[in-house]
């Protein structure tokens, strides 16, 4: 043969060889990604020990905290603010106060902005190829060392946040990021059911078998219920609704049922996903929802559109070791050109004032802060007694706790794939 | 004589209706139903949105009452149109790539429409083919291809109104050629002609000749970018970067996927009145430089001409 | 009188541009389409060497377009929202492009401006419009509940909740895709009708034919280039349309193509298959694109000719 011809069929066969011999499914994605020249050590959990996940670093649970190395130094301790020009917020629309951002706008001379993301993986993805550069962005903990490793983020100086002091000790050094290197907290919440007692007519905390059982007997509240448009949190209520309580499984088979139990909901209810239930359960537009613990807070104090509607709203919260409970972090953005004031903002958002106007103005998600005490909230009246379970203490994040958190690079393809699936409406 | 002028038959009404009804190759009163039917159909519910732009009410549907409130206010719990720093910011944004995608467009057009009308060699064919081809590439293939292009190859390209306006252009070209060479065959080679004979320079015959006459066309073309552009949604979503280059249509989409107020009403209709201007300032430009001709062409053929 | 060289000169800016511009990206979504997935931020990566090219996802993707299968049954649902907006567009398109084109001496002017008018309109305000009318409240709801047309809708199944229009109807994605298109559709029907000649049909009529034998046999032939490409017009972009329905339905059970490769940009998966789906869908309007640019084509040549 010409060597010019072998060359060809060789590569010829490679590609052959390839299409021919992908008999795909939805497991064997990992396998295309193990093929595709990936360069992290161990990562699929291989080789015995503890899994790790995106750039081989281990996952974080509670029991197994991990500490998370900086990629570059932070920047030096001292320096002024940068001031002029935008400062831009990458966020859940909706998810802080513009008049809290108004004052810190001004207090530093820049005019704040915040580019929404639909949700936190769309978010992500977003920050990955580069389409948004914004100055510092939300996080939570089961994408923090993907983008860690993905050096999306900086690390930080904590120098400039003192403001670390107000909040629960637990969470000053929390399991997914000992040492606060990459993120400080925002808020904690937990995932549950909201509903309006004036048109769903069971008794959704004392539901047997469980309570998110009602979503697929929902037929009488067609058109009005919604999942929250979350990978993680969706397939997480379809595994809790069977009785799983690993809301970190990689079991291809216990996904692939979630979603197809997920799939059901469309015949049964016409289920809708959507993250805006603050708005739309107080609006009458949707009376079943999966919701954050934040939610009908916020929409009890801010989006209500009369006084009698307050009293109507209810969250019902799993509890302590039976639902998922999260916290979101801020972190600052390696596109950022005004780092010293980015580390400014986490501070600022710390501080108890500020926090506090947040919470009760506007946002409903508790700060996890020492000065903030839900019970007092409670008593003063400012949380009707209604939702007393939207709010969350430090017992909550426990040992027991269900959080979710990191998977392996193949079990976040699993997942995501998974929710794609279930987002077809097929 | 009285005979003759009583032959003229005295048509009374009934026999008019008869032959109304009778004569089947007379005005068919089914279709004139469904054409303005259809019409009523097409321009109604846009009459409602701009009705519903002025509701005092957070409702699109219920009607409270009138209110410019949605346009002027200054009160911070309304987004009000003039006053939101985010509608606000769309309708510059809009207004802004509209612009500077006529600067750019309309000039890089014309000269690809005189250079494909008249080239003969080779690459004149694929060259044509290249430039009809964005004409009919659906926007989602277009919106994903340049994101990829912005993001893994050319990725000095900052995503926001550089990518949103590059992307812009890349569409409006080809409509620009098809207008401008519309015109240019009816112009036909003649008038050059008659300037070389009279001793022009080719240079002369191009500036002072063919570029007046095709001067209707080009300010047509310009119209239509302009319009094209400020309804632009596809691209301007995949290319945008955020707050900062949100145009009106992904202003009014966000909006209607979320919770829409009558100022979302508000900043279509206001949009809407600016490119009914600009098409109509086009149009009259137009007939005003073409006063007088005779042949082919009124602006309305050429724009129904886009679709053959 | 020109120099030869002026002309191909004068198109170079226009046609680089385009290479850059169009072509390039068109090649960047091949190249992703059967590129790889970097395991880190799961984003992808594109192969710009053919012989990199790593056909894994493709096949991924024609798996799930197996009949049965998720992509297909989202392929299907197009088809359907497509063909039969196509249909309503030419039941009501084509006796409004006739009548203007044939009939309306005195009114000719005034219909065309207002036939127009929808092109300079935005499409997301149609949209809105709907939203206005439809929602709980508006009058479109209450002209249909009024009427009755909602419980013979209801009635037939092709609405499955009379007070709800606006949440996972395929009836409202498709009256908006017709709403939305019809326009696009009219318009090059209405030129090609308009330039059929009256003689053609006074011979028929002098023939002894009747009305609608002289539309069938002769009209209606004549303006077939203008019905094809009205319909080409408006298929090609509906394949690609996603804004449709999250505007007026917002539900999964309602998504077409478009969405599934909005969904796997934005929503996170595998930007591959992202990428795969656009290709498959861009071979598919291939044809149809084809077709239409050579129509065109042709037209253009035998004008300059």
């Amino acid at each position: 043969m010409h060597p010019k011809e072998r060359r060809l069929a060789t590569t010829r066969r490679d590609f052959l060889l390839r299409s021919g011999g992908a008999a795909v499914s939805l497991s064997s994605i990992s396998g295309l990604l193990a093929a595709c020249g990936s360069t992290t050590p161990a990562d699929n959990g291989a080789g015995g020990g503890w899994p790790t996940g995106a750039g081989g670093i281990p996952l974080a649970r509670p029991s197994h905290p991990v500490t998370l190395e900086r990629w570059e130094a932070p920047i030096a301790s001292g320096m002024k603010p940068e001031t002029g020009g935008t400062f831009t917020i990458f966020n859940y629309p909706e998810y802080i106060d513009t008049a809290v951002l108004k004052a810190f706008g001004k207090k530093y001379g820049v005019t704040v902005k915040v580019t929404p993301f639909d949700d936190i993986t769309t978010g992500v993805t977003k920050l990955a190829s580069g389409t948004v550069s914004p100055d510092v962005t939300e996080m939570t903990p089961d994408l923090l060392p993907r983008v860690v490793a993905g050096k999306l983020v900086k690390p930080l100086n904590l120098d400039y946040i003192p403001n670390l002091k107000n909040v629960w000790s637990g969470f000053r050094s929390p399991y997914y990021d000992v040492g606060s290197r990459y993120g400080v907290p925002y808020t904690v919440y937990s995932t549950g059911i909201a509903y309006r007692t004036d048109r769903v007519k069971e008794d959704i905390p004392n539901l047997k078998p469980n309570p998110w059982d009602i979503f697929w007997h929902a037929q009488a509240y067609k058109g009005k219920t919604a999942l929250l448009s979350e990978v993680r949190e969706t397939i997480a209520m379809a595994l809790l609704h069977r009785g799983i309580k690993d809301i970190n499984t990689e079991d291809p088979k216990r996904v692939n049922q979630a979603v197809k139990d997920l799939q059901e909901l469309y015949k049964v209810c016409s289920i809708k996903v959507g993250d805006l239930q603050y708005q739309t359960v107080p609006e009458d537009k949707a009376w079943l929802n999966q919701a954050w613990s934040g939610d009908m807070l916020a929409g009890y104090l801010y989006y209500l559109p009369n006084k009698e509607t307050g009293k109507l709203l209810r969250f019902w919260n799993p509890g302590y070791g039976n639902g998922p409970i999260g916290s979101d972090l801020w972190s600052i953005c390696s596109t950022t050109k005004k780092p010293v004031l980015a580390h400014l903002f986490l501070n600022y958002m710390l501080d108890n004032g500020v926090a506090y106007k947040n919470f009760v103005d506007f946002n409903g998600y508790q700060p996890p802060l020492d000065e903030i005490q839900p019970e007092t909230l409670i008593s003063k009246g400012v949380i009707p007694e209604s939702l007393a379970d939207s709010v969350l203490t430090e017992r909550d994040f426990g040992g027991k706790a269900l959080v979710e958190g990191p998977l392996t690079t193949a079990g976040q393809s699993l997942w995501q794939d998974g929710y794609a699936t279930f987002q077809s409406g097929a | 004589m009285s005979q003759t002028v009583a032959h003229a038959p005295a048509v009374g009404y009934v026999q008019r209706l008869r032959g109304r009804l009778g004569n089947r190759w007379g005005k068919p009163r089914f279709l004139v139903l469904v054409t303005w039917g259809y019409i009523v159909w097409s321009i109604v519910p846009v009459l409602v949105a701009i009705q519903f732009s002025f509701n005092d009410s957070r409702s699109l549907s219920v009607w409270h009452g009138f209110t410019l409130k949605w346009y002027t206010s200054t009160d911070p719990s309304i987004d009000s149109v003039f006053h939101s720093a985010d509608l606000h910011g769309a309708l510059e944004q809009s207004l802004k790539l509209a612009g500077l995608d006529v600067l750019i467009a309309t000039p890089i057009g014309v000269f690809l429409a005189l250079g494909l009308a008249r080239w003969r060699g080779r690459g004149s064919g694929a060259s044509n083919f290249l430039m009809l081809f964005p004409l009919v590439t659906p926007e989602i293939v277009a919106g994903v291809s340049l994101l990829i292009l912005f993001s893994r190859l050319l990725r000095f390209v900052p995503f926001g109104t550089v990518a949103q306006l590059l992307g812009h252009v890349t569409f409006s070209i080809s409509y620009v050629v098809v207008i401008v060479r519309g015109r240019l065959f009816s112009i036909g080679p003649s008038y050059e002609e008659a300037a070389a004979d009279l001793g022009a320079a080719p240079a002369a015959a191009l500036y002072r000749v063919l570029l007046p006459l095709l001067l209707p066309a080009i300010v047509a073309s310009a119209a239509i970018v302009f319009a094209i552009s400020i309804d632009d949604f596809v691209i301007s979503q995949w290319l945008s970067s955020g707050a900062n280059s949100t145009t009106v249509p992904v202003a009014i989409y966000a909006a209607t996927r979320a919770t829409p107020e009558p100022s979302t009403d508000g900043i279509a209709t206001v949009i809407m009145l600016i490119t009914l201007l600009s098409v109509i300032a086009g149009v009259l430009v137009y007939r005003i430089f073409t006063r007088g001709e005779s042949g082919r062409g009124s602006a309305v053929d050429d724009i129904a001409g886009l679709g053959i | 009188m020109y120099p030869r060289w002026l002309w191909p000169l004068s198109a170079l800016p226009g046609v680089v541009w385009l290479l850059i511009l169009f072509l390039l990206p068109l090649y960047a979504v091949l190249a992703l389409a059967f590129g790889t997935v970097d395991p880190i931020l799961l984003s992808g990566v594109p192969a710009w060497n053919p012989l990199d090219w790593n056909p894994g996802w493709m096949s991924h993707v024609l798996d799930l377009l197996v009949p049965g299968n998720i992509l297909w049954d989202v392929f299907l649902r197009t088809c359907r929202y497509v063909v039969i907006s196509l249909v309503g567009c030419i039941l009501i398109g084509y006796p409004v492009a006739y009548y203007v084109a044939r009939h309306a001496s005195r009114t000719k002017s005034l219909l065309l401006i207002l036939l127009v008018l929808p092109f300079w309109i935005s499409y997301l305000m149609r949209m809105l419009a709907w939203i206005n009318l439809l929602s709980p409240g508006g009058y479109g709801l209450r002209f249909l509940s009024d009427t009755g047309i909602s419980s013979v809708l209801h009635h037939l199944g092709i609405i499955s909740d009379p007070s709800n229009y606006l949440s996972g109807q395929s009836f409202t994605v498709i009256l908006a895709l017709i709403y939305g298109y019809i326009p696009f559709f009219i318009l090059p029907l209405y030129a090609s009708l308009d330039r059929i000649d009256q003689s053609h049909l006074e011979a028929a009529r002098d023939l002894g034919a009747s009305p609608f034998r002289a539309f069938l046999h002769v009209t209606l032939p004549l303006s077939k280039t203008g019905l094809l490409g009205g319909a080409v017009l408006i298929t090609l972009p509906m394949f690609g349309d996603y804004y449709t329905p999250n505007i007026v339905s917002g539900a999964p059970s309602t998504t077409m193509i478009g969405n599934q490769i909005d969904l796997y940009f934005h929503g996170g998966p595998q930007p591959t298959i992202g990428a795969a789906i656009t290709v498959l869908l861009a071979g598919f309007l291939m044809i149809l694109m084809l077709y239409y640019m050579r129509t065109v084509h042709r037209a253009s040549r035998e004008l300059a000719a």
